[in-house]
């Protein structure tokens, strides 16, 4: 793959938490347009990996580069700018507002935030709410029809598998370059991840630009939805290649039944 | 458009039921303004009580019957004539009472708490920041018409915009430790706050000490609001003027509460209470809204003391204590947190219920605080709860 | 200023550092059980001394004038009765709020104690007005050097110091300690570990409460006078110091009330402006504190799960 396919390339990526080492010198690369399974068992730094990069942890040391552009230092924000969205891995909707505000709250970028837009010029306003309710209505209709009449509910009274599609229509909303993925399938049945995952191949197809990064453990999902895999250990990368090689890898099976 | 709850979405603005719900509304003003004349009447304890009862069976039946649903969805779609219905409303009870010093004074000490609450309600229902000083903003700007009324030719009507921008400049103050922490850091904050500020005046020399400070009466055009109004054959008492100079700021400020709230910038606000983190994962500036907020909220108190200070004619640190502030807190919490409309229920209850029932003013903190941990434990979403946010009620449904 | 002047500005702030640092201590525990406020504990501390007054009247009345008596009486009246208390505000007020957002309790917590000062003043007999706190210590004084030093003033410190080894001791020294300090370091983890989370929580509201109400008793021995509403200003003081030790942290919260005493006493005696304003100074400095190390002095080690 040539240099020019890179989206996001991170060097010696490292996170202490007082003396424990959660990242260890990481080195990844995500390309454009592909799935990438972050894999390792609990405690192996994943979701770490998605909490410096997105800004919420700083990095201890090493840098992360996004098309071109330095996020090491960015805040939250900046890097959502940027182009980075996620979801999280205990959902962190907000229960009681309503599916649209949800969604919008991914939108925040690409609202017009000035007083007096939202103040006084109430039909500017009303246009802009318009087009943006269009905008994802279309959106939750690629993953629910059913999902897209139901706009004005609160999300609370949504199953589990409805918000995890909201969680990941709010990342969408902003159209990312990267979607960071945070382990889906949590607190679902093997139905529904399913299910949810037929829905991330269906954006896939809709969107071939955007790269996926998603933490997962269910051997079926991984295997069925990525291209590559990088799989960690305490902190480290210690294999990375298609499914069917890193399940080969003698390290990799080491870490997962725990022998070292 | 299609933002009209799903509920409401079923019921178009032209459908029958509306135009009952509508009628609804009406009938139920004028029930609801009637009920308040007799219970401002009201010189027994016994009818006092009798009426509460009422209220309480009333309001019961009417909600287990859907009149109260009907009436938020004739809200919904036809607003601007039910915010009429309900000005109409407090200018029939004015009239009705208009010799009666007490008790304009009483319902303009209602809607003086509803501004303030409206501030309250920004910082804590939108943003989630606690403001436990609410009654030492109340306090600057009250301060701030005493000594500009008193020492200065600022026409009033600019006093009481510079009550609220110097309430809102002292908040400015507490900006940086309220943006660097969170929770009941933040609280701490404004609770340290509201005890320093109650110290300083009963203290300090310049400002009256313990004694306090008159204010000079508010004035507009050259008609001072310490006159009574005569109009031929009409005639009110002196507390009309600040009545109808509360109503007429109150209704500014309802509408600008609403329509942060009905905004990209209330929807920010909300991302930013319910979660901090994810909020800014999704590219909100936590500080900007936070700034924003606690400015607005702390400029509204402050214009709710100056009207407050104008009105009363003088002030003392007593008006302005830690407890004061609880009750604010209180009346935000038992309306609803985060509707404005609660917060008019809230206020009366806690101003008026004292007064009538003189057997209960001693034991007022007590009743309010017990009712206010009732509330919290078993409907922490207050009497009236907020509903879903609505961006542009009475818009019809798209298809 | 004179040695005689400047050791008693000194005792008298120690006295206020133990009390405030006493009471910071119970805020720090709840919060490390539960992660809540628990506001009205200076409230509970105000009940404390009302409770040992009745204690010491009772004694009083029956007809005993032993002062170790009726101090004794007022100690453990004040000690049983707040420590459960404590226990019944965790049970119906702060453990059915766990699941709502974390600011209701501080809320609930705070009506809470509008409700107990509210009780006193209303129900207490003439509990409006403020009560003489009869001297049950020796009043004779030592002379050290060049000034006297007042012996109830000696003992109360050292009564104080040693319910601070005694607290430090059950934290760091028992099963109890133990089960407590697992709850706060992870509660479900603890659970697991088969600590039963709810008695923990119960005892820890018990410890906590009967430690405020001891510092009301002191209060009520040093100042000689207790009064209905001095529970809301300890409160707030309380919960300060604990903040700006660094919620969380023991010897934090201690180190907090010492350092608002120091405050105090600093702003009453060393400031340019007059003595009254030793409470904006105090605070205006606990606000910047703030500002400048937003989680306390030793700060509090912030571990959301993302």
């Amino acid at each position: 793959m040539s240099e020019s396919d890179t989206l996001l390339s991170c060097t010696d990526v490292t996170r202490y938490f007082g003396g424990l080492l959660a990242l260890d010198h990481l080195d990844l690369d995500v390309h454009r347009g592909e799935v990438l399974g972050l894999l390792g068992p609990n405690g192996s730094g994943k979701t770490t990996f998605f909490n410096v990069l997105t800004g919420i942890y700083a990095f201890s040391e090493g840098r992360a580069v996004l098309a071109g552009r330095d996020v090491t230092r960015d805040t939250a924000q900046a890097v959502y700018k940027a182009g980075v969205a996620r979801t999280f891995q205990r959902s962190r909707l907000c229960l009681s507002l309503s599916l649209f505000d949800n969604i919008m709250v991914g939108n925040h970028n690409r609202l017009s935030l000035g007083m007096t837009f939202n103040l006084l010029r109430r039909r500017a306003f009303a246009r802009e709410l318009e087009a943006n309710f269009a905008a994802a209505r279309d959106l939750v209709e690629v993953f629910s029809p059913a999902l897209a009449d139901r706009m004005n509910e609160p999300v609370a009274n949504f199953p589990m598998l409805d918000r995890r599609r909201i969680e990941i229509c709010r990342a969408l909303i902003s159209r990312p370059k990267l979607l960071l993925l945070d382990e889906p399938s949590a607190g679902m049945t093997h139905e529904e991840t399913h299910q949810l995952m037929d829905d991330i191949l269906a954006v896939r197809a809709h969107t071939p630009e955007l790269a996926i990064v998603i933490i997962e453990h269910e051997t079926s999902v991984i295997e069925r939805i990525t291209d590559r895999c990088a799989v960690l250990n305490f902190g480290k990368k210690i294999c990375e290649g298609s499914y069917a090689e890193v399940i080969e890898n003698e390290e990799v099976r080491e870490a997962y039944l725990g022998a070292a | 458009m299609d933002n009209v709850s799903q509920a409401s979405a079923a019921r178009r603005p032209d459908s029958p039921q509306v135009i009952t719900s509508l009628v609804m509304g009406l009938v139920g003003g004028a029930l609801l303004t009637g009920f308040a004349a007799w219970f401002l009447k009201a010189e027994s304890e016994y009818v006092v009580g009798f009426l509460l009862l009422l209220a309480v069976v009333g309001a019961v039946a009417a909600s287990r019957l859907g009149a109260l649903d009907r009436i938020g969805v004739a809200f919904g779609a036809y607003e601007k004539s039910l915010y009429a219905i309900v000005i109409a409303g407090v200018l029939v009870l004015a009239w009705i009472f208009r010799q009666d010093h007490f008790t304009l004074l009483m319902i303009t000490t209602v809607m003086v708490y509803m501004l303030a609450g409206l501030g309250l309600n920004v910082q804590f229902g939108y943003l989630g920041l606690i403001n436990l000083s609410g009654a030492s903003f109340i306090g600057v700007g009250a301060y701030t018409s005493a000594v500009l009324t008193m020492h200065s030719a600022i026409p009033p009507l600019l006093i009481l915009l510079i009550g609220g921008v110097l309430s809102a400049l002292v908040g400015c103050l507490l900006i940086l430790p309220v943006l660097r922490t969170r929770g009941h850091y933040a609280a701490v904050v404004t609770i340290a706050f509201a005890i320093l500020f109650e110290s300083f005046l009963k203290v300090n020399d310049i400002l009256g000490g313990p004694q306090g400070l008159p204010v000079g009466a508010m004035s507009l055009f050259g008609w001072s609001f310490n006159n009574p109004i005569t109009f031929g054959g009409f005639q009110a008492s002196f507390y009309m003027n600040y009545l109808l100079l509360t109503l007429a700021v109150l209704a500014l400020a309802f509408a600008l509460v609403r329509r942060v709230e009905r905004s990209w910038i209330g929807l920010s606000m909300d991302a930013v209470r319910l979660d901090e983190t994810a909020a800014a994962c999704y590219g909100i500036g936590i500080r900007r809204w936070k700034v924003l907020g606690f400015t607005l909220g702390n400029f509204l108190i402050g214009v709710a003391g100056a009207i407050y200070g104008m009105m009363l004619g003088f002030i003392a640190p007593a008006n302005f204590g830690f407890s004061d502030s609880l009750i604010l807190v209180s009346i935000v919490l038992l309306g609803g947190i985060g509707n404005p409309w609660g917060l008019a229920l809230a206020s009366a209850i806690v101003v008026i219920l004292p007064e009538k029932l003189q057997m209960i003013q001693e034991y007022r903190f007590l009743l309010f605080a017990s009712l206010v941990v009732l509330v919290l434990l078993f409907r922490p979403d207050g009497l009236l709860p907020r509903g879903m946010r609505n961006y542009l009620p009475g818009r019809k449904v798209a298809p | 200023m004179d040695a005689a002047l400047l050791s008693q500005y000194v005792v008298n702030g120690l006295m206020q550092g133990m009390m405030y640092a006493l009471v910071a201590v119970g805020f720090t525990l709840f919060f490390g059980v539960l992660n809540v406020i628990q506001f009205s504990h200076g409230d509970v501390l105000m009940v404390g001394s009302f409770v040992g007054y009745s204690a010491i009247m009772g004694v009083i009345a029956v007809g005993i004038d032993n002062p170790y008596i009726a101090l004794a009486a007022a100690l453990i009246a004040a000690v049983t009765l707040v420590g459960l208390l404590g226990a019944v505000i965790a049970r119906l007020f702060v453990l059915p709020l766990r699941s709502s957002p974390p600011l209701n309790t501080l809320l609930i917590t705070l009506m809470l104690g509008t409700v107990l000062r509210e009780s006193v003043r209303l129900f207490f007999p003439h509990g409006s007005h403020p009560k003489r706190f009869p001297p049950l210590l020796p009043t004779d004084s030592i002379a050290i050097g060049g000034f006297d030093l007042r012996v109830d003033s000696v003992m109360l410190l050292i009564a104080g110091l040693l319910v601070i080894v005694a607290i430090h001791l059950v934290i760091n020294r028992t099963r109890l300690g133990l089960a407590i300090r697992a709850v706060a370091q992870d509660e479900e983890t603890a659970m697991t570990m088969g600590i039963n989370f709810r008695f923990v929580v119960l005892v820890t509201f018990v410890i906590g409460s009967a430690v405020a109400a001891f510092a009301g008793i002191m209060n009520g021995l040093y100042y000689n006078e207790i009064n209905f509403n001095s529970g809301l200003l300890l409160g707030v003081i309380g919960f300060a110091a604990a903040i700006v030790g660094g919620l969380g942290s023991i010897y934090g919260a201690i180190l907090g009330g010492f350092l608002f005493a120091a405050l105090q006493t600093v702003g009453a005696v060393a400031m340019p402006f007059d003595s009254a304003y030793k409470d904006v100074f105090a605070f205006t400095v606990v606000i910047a504190l703030m500002a400048w190390r937003p989680t306390g002095l030793i700060a509090e080690r912030v571990s959301e799960r993302v």
